[in-house]
């Protein structure tokens, strides 16, 4: 800085000053190390910026500029949209549909708050078994993906670093096409004619069975379902198999330990965090799924979804609606906390 | 990337163009043929928006969809948007082809003196049903007891649809109980949900669409659908060189026969388009292309002459008089009724 | 090694699982049938019936539009969500942020309906969509874009302030460009996202506006011709450009860390 730095053009003094920004940088990260070094806290880099106390005036004013428009973005569509549909669950469904008013002029309208709907959900039974079943359907389709995901993210993370890569992007690769195509594809394979259902239609007919419908069917639903979600699955165990140490299974190894047993004593209760993490995201988004039951469900394949999409989009009932979604948050935000306490469990005992 | 420009070029297009009459309308209940025509005689152009249930269509309108100048509701559908006060009154002055209309078709209870509405064609909720299927297995194609009755039903397992509709399936079963498809009486509801019940194990799915698809296939021998639907399911095998053909019948129990009507939605921007529309329709060689096309039923008297024979001697599309004694027009629900249907819909589904 | 051999199959397996139904798909987009049941013979018709169907050009021109606004809103946004996150460790910002990413799709749907209905009044359409999709991208930019943060040097930015410059210039200067590649992917993922949402804008979309995934879900459920194929191959084509575009400019952004 012994120049005068306004006779150089902007960008030579924008380049100069970032070297300067560079070697100074490099003299901050080694006072850093070496004071990791002694307290051993990755915290400790938060607590040292809050050491100047001007800097924290000064930065006041950006802190709002920076999170002020999330902020409010949020507030507008996110939680005030949550706090309307709660007050929808205690208001009257209207005679054509949507809300009747909460205020009325007239009197003889029906208006007002109401604990009917969710006096109508608790009342019946149908309605706690509907969940129960959207439950098992959810675990059968975690569970399923966890067996085929298991195999492959275990291969991947076990193939040598410069392989790991592609094989990871050949997972999320099937995420470019749409949704909704990748389950059409599962109707066109599930047909009656298709290969699948000729094989398994042509084993049971030697066996002297009843041919079976595979379209239209749980089956479908779930092939569906689990064909949908198994990345999600697959990438957190990966990052998680990834981090093991093979060092363990070889003392494992020299313990006297079998495969199955380097297996299930030392790599599968490492990766229960992996687990958890890929079973809250497969788990959580099948719990609102309705278009998969929708397209290849059978006569009996109803998720919560699909009886939340019928109360807005069929019979017009909101608040039934609203009373239903915000059953399926509390479950969901319920599962959440579950899996964070489980997983958590996992990490300690590893 | 030329289509990408296409499509740009088109919503500008759309955006700019002045005579634009909206239409709300069930899916393909219109030929390009008859559009085309009128776009030419109004120097206009038609955007259509499509539905495949007049329940969607009801509740896209009270998710506040608006911007339609006509809609094309069934009857009792109409009734509700009457009550809501959502329509427009018609001005007849301005359309006197409305002497075409069989007087039958007038006058429903849905709007006494057709103050909003004019009749556009009419379907049966009916059975579809694959024909050498079922004369090999043997079952009766009249009667409603071969979609609810286990006798039956063990012949074709698995190779039934039925509607996808709370309505039309709890018609279809009130009437073979000898309800009206009106009743409202929970009692009488819940027979019919245990009569749904007991026959469900032997259906394929519930499906309100693509059930054509199937028949046309033949994957699915025996269907509860729509007259037109069927009929396109008969053309479409008959195109694709199956060696079968797709017939239907209706039941001697009765039926129901769904009337839809054009109606001016009173947010349309172009109550005069809308009307030149209506009286368009009206004119009988205009009103038979769409039941040449997709076998819907036509209340247009005028319209007869330019129907093709076989399609005018087809009794599932125009049913003779003893079968029209029984046939309903379905009612709209009130908000608690509604709600207990959807409740039992729900237990039908999960049993 | 009959273990790693066990191991290959089951992954290869798994692999097959993910890409046949795929291929399937494609392979009947040129399937001279309109029935997709059974081979015929190869065609290019439905492609051409596709440059055709006039809906479904408006369906994707609106697609784009929304995708277009939707990303470049959000990417403003969830950028500064994300430096927020990071910067100031907001807990409750943090948690408007990610919620909507975690919940089920169809909660966001029908409370962004029931909100614009009954609270703004708002005619559902284009606007709506618009606005419901950048309520669920902005987590996904942030999300990249706070990643990217944490994986920069610290002592950069305090080098920054020692050599005088203003938490302006730093960011000008030294925390943007360096973001900037995981603030394009933001966006390309947000864009992505947006062309291929379907349960959200289901709820948003009113009438009168569709967008592609709407139009395949109605031609999925009413009339299954090979148009569906075609449209889904091309559809394919595009995101995955995207996604290798993404992986060119950040490749960090598609190595997963959970």
């Amino acid at each position: 800085m012994s120049e005068n730095p306004t006779r150089l053009s902007p960008a030579a003094r924008l380049s100069r000053w970032l070297k300067n920004v560079a070697s100074a940088a490099r003299a901050r990260r080694q006072a850093a190390e070496k004071r990791n070094l002694h307290l051993g806290n990755e915290h400790s880099e938060p607590v040292a910026n809050a050491g100047s106390a001007s800097a924290a005036v000064f930065r006041l004013p950006v802190k709002w500029l920076v999170s002020g428009p999330p902020f409010i973005f949020l507030l507008l569509f996110f939680v005030a949209p949550g706090l309307i549909m709660v007050l929808a669950s205690f208001r009257y469904p209207g005679e054509f549909g949507g809300l009747a008013p909460v205020i009325s002029v007239d009197p003889n309208a029906l208006h007002g708050l109401t604990l009917e709907t969710y006096g109508f959900f608790f009342s019946d039974l149908i309605y706690a078994e509907i969940f129960a079943k959207s439950f098992l359907v959810a675990l059968a389709a975690t569970l399923t993906c966890l067996v085929m995901a298991y195999p492959l993210a275990l291969l991947i993370a076990r193939s040598p670093k410069k392989s790991r890569d592609p094989m990871v992007l050949l997972v999320i690769l099937p995420f470019a096409s749409n949704f909704l195509i990748r389950i059409y594809a599962w109707m066109i394979l599930l047909g009656p004619q298709a290969v699948p259902s000729l094989l398994v239609n042509g084993l049971l007919g030697t066996l002297g069975m009843a041919p079976v419908h595979l379209l239209f069917s749980p089956f479908a639903v779930l092939v569906a379902l689990v064909y949908v979600h198994l990345p999600f699955m697959v990438l957190p165990l990966y990052t998680n198999l990834e981090k093991h140490d093979p060092v363990l299974l070889d003392a494992a190894r020299d313990l006297g330990a079998n495969a199955w047993q380097r297996f299930w004593r030392v790599t599968f209760p490492l990766s229960l965090p992996g687990i958890f993490s890929g079973a809250t995201l497969v788990f959580i988004p099948v719990l609102g799924m309705f278009a998969i039951p929708d397209i290849l469900g059978g006569t009996g394949d109803m998720l919560i979804g699909n009886l939340i999409k019928e109360q807005f989009l069929g019979t017009r009932d909101w608040p039934f609606g609203s009373t239903l979604s915000i059953m399926l948050t509390i479950t969901v935000l319920a599962c959440v906390w579950l899996a964070a306490r489980l997983g958590g469990m996992g990490r300690r005992h590893a | 990337m030329r289509s990408l420009l296409l499509c740009i070029m088109l919503l500008i297009g759309n955006a700019r163009a002045e005579n634009v009459l909206y239409l709300y309308n069930w899916n393909n209940y219109i030929s390009d043929e008859t559009v085309a025509r009128f776009e030419k005689q109004c120097a206009c152009r038609v955007m259509q928006d499509y539905y495949s249930d007049n329940e969607e269509m009801l509740a896209k309108l009270a998710a506040g969809a608006s911007g339609y100048d006509i809609i094309v509701p069934t009857g009792n559908a109409m009734e509700s948007l009457i009550r809501q006060k959502a329509l427009r009154p018609l001005d007849k002055s301005r359309l006197p082809n409305l002497r075409n209309i069989n007087p039958a078709y007038l006058n429903t209870a849905f709007d006494p003196g057709n103050r909003f509405s004019v009749p556009y064609a009419y379907t049966l909720s009916l059975l579809g049903y694959n024909a050498e299927k079922m004369r090999e297995q043997g079952l009766p194609t009249d009667t409603w007891a071969v979609i609810f009755e286990p006798k039956y039903l063990e012949k074709v397992k698995g190779r039934i649809t039925v509607l996808d509709s709370q309505r039309e399936l709890m018609a279809a079963a009130l009437k073979y109980l000898g309800y009206s498809a009106n009743d409202t009486d929970e009692l009488h509801w819940k027979q019919a949900r245990d009569l749904i019940i007991r026959a469900k194990p032997y259906w394929a799915a519930f499906n309100a669409s693509s059930y054509i698809k199937e028949l046309t296939v033949g994957d699915i021998w025996l269907v509860h659908g729509y007259s037109n639907d069927i009929f396109q399911a008969n053309l479409d095998a008959q195109k694709a060189g199956r060696k079968f053909s797709i017939a239907s019948g209706i039941p001697k129990e009765g039926a129901v026969l769904a009337l839809d009507s054009m109606v001016l939605h009173k947010t349309g921007p172009r109550p005069d388009l809308a009307h030149q529309f209506i009286n368009f329709m009206l004119d009988g060689s205009n009103s038979a292309e769409l039941t040449n096309l997709i076998g819907s039923g036509n209340p247009n008297r005028d319209a007869l002459q330019y129907i093709h024979p076989e399609i005018a001697q087809n009794p599932a599309i125009f049913p003779d008089p003893q079968h029209q004694m029984h046939l309903e027009m379905l009612r709209d629900l009130n908000r608690h009724q509604r709600r207990v249907l959807s409740r039992i819909w729900t237990e039908i589904k999960l049993k | 090694m009959r273990r790693g051999f066990w191991l290959w199959v089951a992954a290869l397996a798994a692999y097959a699982f993910l890409y046949l139904p795929l291929l399937i798909v494609i392979i009947y987009s040129f399937n001279d049938s309109r029935l997709n049941a059974e081979w015929v013979g190869f065609t290019w018709h439905w492609y051409n019936v596709l440059l055709h169907d006039k809906d479904m050009l408006a369906a994707a021109g609106n697609s784009l539009l929304i995708a277009l606004a939707s990303s470049l809103i959000a990417t403003l946004i969830g950028t500064m969500a994300g430096i927020a996150m990071y910067r100031y460790k907001m807990r409750v910002l943090t948690f408007m942020v990610m919620t909507p990413v975690a919940m089920p799709e169809i909660l966001l749907g029908v409370s962004l309906l029931l909100f614009f209905i009954q609270v703004l009044n708002l005619t559902l359409g284009m606007l709506s969509i618009v606005l419901a999709h950048i309520t669920f991208s902005i987590g996904f930019v942030a999300i990249v874009v706070r990643t990217s943060l944490a994986g920069l040097d610290e002592s950069l930015f305090e080098a920054a302030r020692d050599c005088g410059a203003s938490p302006w210039e730093t960011f000008r200067h030294i925390t943007f460009p360096l973001i900037l590649p995981s603030v394009i992917a933001g966006g390309l993922m947000a864009f992505t996202l947006s062309l291929d949402d379907f349960v959200i804008t289901f709820f948003t979309a009113g009438v009168g506006v569709s967008t592609l995934p709407l139009r395949i879900y109605s031609m999925i459920k009413i009339a299954v011709t090979p148009e569906v194929n075609a449209v889904s191959t091309l559809l394919m084509l595009l995101t995955l450009t995207m996604i290798v575009l993404v992986s060119r400019i950040a490749p960090n952004v598609l190595r997963w860390r959970a």
